[in-house]
This record gives structure tokens, sequence and C-alpha cells, in this order.
């Protein structure tokens, strides 16, 4: 029966070949052992094999990623450049021409704002005085009875009362 | 939390308003500089983790904003790459878990494919067969990542594709490294198994 590295082994051959500073833990733990481990490697094809092809694969992913992140990236800050005006732009008088009617728009509604609590101040007001108006309906109510119970014209009092003369010509009937 | 970098991504959440009020004189006061420095670095984290391009975008940008707003609590105790890696994780960690990511993850447009890294491996061989070989290859640990758990594919991507190492991944996940390794241990262990199965096939 052959023996081959063991995963954790295995393992740390690849953290220690994916590490970039000799301070590494895997790089400790490898080191201990590395006697052993170097002399199974060039022993085993197996195994050699395989951490070739395991480091080969990582590598590649690492590669592809990392030129695949930096070129999104890229892509990301140029489009954010183009939505930018550029600062020269700025110094335009259309710019800032824009920026006041834009000023001025945002202002509009705010005066027309400022209009409405006038005509409501208005309206509070009237209504704030129920009791003056109450004082004046009751005169004009009392002004109309007034001028109904008035007494009535000389000229106009045989209409004012039609039964009265009917009442006084005639003779009362004794029997 | 880390002992090391005493900065949570819950802390930044809940302290960001009154951090913008009250924000001392920090090193991350320049973040023009900062997000010139790191801004490719952390979108990249992000568009191979969400595999999205539109919210790689948002999510790089929601990480400088947590920052910034967070940067009087920077104490400097760890890198700003440190820190601002463990921000992009958090919110990848809390993005991840919603049911709405997880629907619009399978309709976006936006998604990438293998097929878009593909035209993206250097080809140092000019062979045909090597270049098959290749993209054979990053395909295979392409989708051997997404079936990683999300911790697992946290730690293999700050290992693998940003080349950290185990001390500062320890500090960036908050989990000790003995944790990480053995993290990278299982999602190594998928994508050897993924590998093995792959060649037994060919044969």
């Amino acid at each position: 029966m052959t023996l081959h590295l063991t995963h954790d082994q295995l393992c740390d051959l690849v953290l220690a070949s994916s590490s970039t500073q000799a301070e590494s833990a895997a790089a400790d733990a490898l080191a201990s052992s590395s006697d052993v481990v170097q002399a199974h490697l060039l022993a085993c094809p197996l195994c050699s094999a395989e951490l070739t092809s395991l480091r080969d694969s990582i590598s590649h992913f690492r590669d592809a990623s990392v030129s695949y992140a930096r070129q999104e990236f890229a892509q990301s800050y140029a489009q954010r450049s183009s939505i930018a005006p550029p600062h020269s732009y700025l110094s335009q008088p259309l710019y800032w021409a824009a920026a006041a009617l834009i000023f001025v728009a945002a202002l509009f509604p705010l005066s027309m704002h400022r209009q409405h609590p006038i005509s409501r101040s208005l309206t509070t007001a009237a209504l704030s005085s129920p009791q003056r108006t109450t004082e004046s309906d009751a005169a004009l109510l009392a002004d109309i009875d007034q001028k109904i119970s008035a007494d009535v014209p000389a000229p106009m009092e045989p209409l004012a009362d039609p039964t009265a003369s009917a009442t006084s010509t005639s003779v009362p009937r004794s029997n | 939390m880390s002992p090391i970098c005493p900065m949570s991504s819950r802390a930044i959440t809940s302290d960001s308003h009154s951090a913008i009020q009250q924000a001392p004189a920090t090193p991350l006061d320049d973040m023009a500089s900062i997000m010139a420095a790191y801004e490719q670095r952390i979108f990249r984290f992000h568009l191979i983790s969400i595999r999205d391009r539109d919210l790689a975008k948002s999510l790089t940008q929601d990480t400088f904003v947590r920052a910034w707003s967070a940067r009087s609590t920077f104490r400097g105790d760890c890198s700003i790459s440190t820190w601002l890696m463990r921000i992009a994780l958090n919110l990848i960690r809390d993005h991840t878990r919603t049911d709405r990511f997880r629907f619009w993850k399978r309709v976006s447009e936006t998604a990438i494919d293998v097929s878009d890294l593909s035209s993206h491996l250097p080809h140092r061989d000019s062979s045909i067969e090597s270049r098959l070989i290749a993209n054979e290859q990053m395909a295979l640990v392409w989708e051997s990542v997404a079936q990683l758990s999300d911790r697992q594919r946290s730690v293999f991507l700050l290992r693998f594709l940003e080349e950290l190492e185990l001390s500062e991944i320890a500090e960036i996940t908050g989990l000790p490294i003995s944790t990480v390794k053995t993290h990278l241990y299982r999602a190594l262990a998928t994508i050897r198994a993924r590998h093995n199965a792959t060649h037994k096939d060919s044969l």
C-alpha cells in the first residue's frame, strides 16, 4: 500500500505556495515537516501532480478574477467620469443661467404658498367674531319687525282692516 | 470581535450619525486618498464574492460611506486595509443573508458568469491545449467556490484572491487562526473533490 500526503499536508503546501511572506503560519507548519513532505513529493508523481494541478487551478482563478475585476472597475470609473460634468463647464455662463432658472422655478411655489396664509387669515378673522355677526343679525330682524308693526298711514287705513267699516256701518238688529 | 481591531460592523452602523457630527482628526479624514488606494481592491472582493456588477459597485460605495461615518472610531490598531476589508465582509454577510438577495441573484442581468472570466485568463503559453486546460481549471475553482459556505468562501477569497496572511484574515473575520485554517482546509477539500471527479471523468 502506497501512502500519500494527507489532506492537511497538501493544503499546507498550497497555502505555503500562495503565501507572499515567510511569516505565514502555514509556512511555519510546513517547515517542521518539509523534509518528509518534499521527499515524498519527489518520490510520488500522483501527489506531485495533484499539488501542481491545485496550485495552477487556484492561480488561474486568481489571475482571471483580478483581470476581470480590474476591467470592470475601469469601466465603472469611466462611466462615473462621463456622468459628472468636467470642471471647466462649471465656469460657463450657460450653466449658471440654468441654475438661476431652476432656483427661480423652485421659489415660485414658495411664493404661492405664502399668499395662501393671507386669505386664510382673513377667513380666520371673519370666523373669529361670531358674536358680532349675531348682533348684526339681531338688529336686522328687529328692524324688520319694527317696519311690519309700524302704524299704517291714513290713506291706507281702509285697506289695512277691510272688515272694520262693515262692522261700523251695520246696525245690529234687535229681535 | 477581534481583540486587535476593535471596530465591529454593528458599531460602525449604529454610531455613524454621531461620528459625522463630532469627528476628531483621524487617518481616515483624507477619504479621497484612501479611496484611490483601496477602492479597486474592495470592489474586486465584492465582485468576486457577490458575482454581481451593480451590487458590487453599490457595496463598494457603502463600504466607504460606512468607513467615513465611523472614521472617528478608527484607532489605528489595525491597518486601514484590514479595517476596510472587515467592513466590506460584514456588508456582504448582511446582504447575502436576505431572501431578496437570493431572489435577485437568480434573475439579475448583471450577475457574472464563468464565461465572463474566460477571456481574462492570461495565456502565457500560446498552445491551444494549455489554454483549454487553464480555462477548465479556472472554471472548476469558480464553480467550487460557489458551492462553499459563506464563511468558507470569504476565507478562501481573502487568502487566494487577496493573498492575505492568515493573521490578517483572522483580524478581518474575527476568527482564531486555527479556525481560519480549518475553513481553508474545508474549502480546499471541496475544490480537491471537484478536481478529482473531473479528472476521473476525463480518464
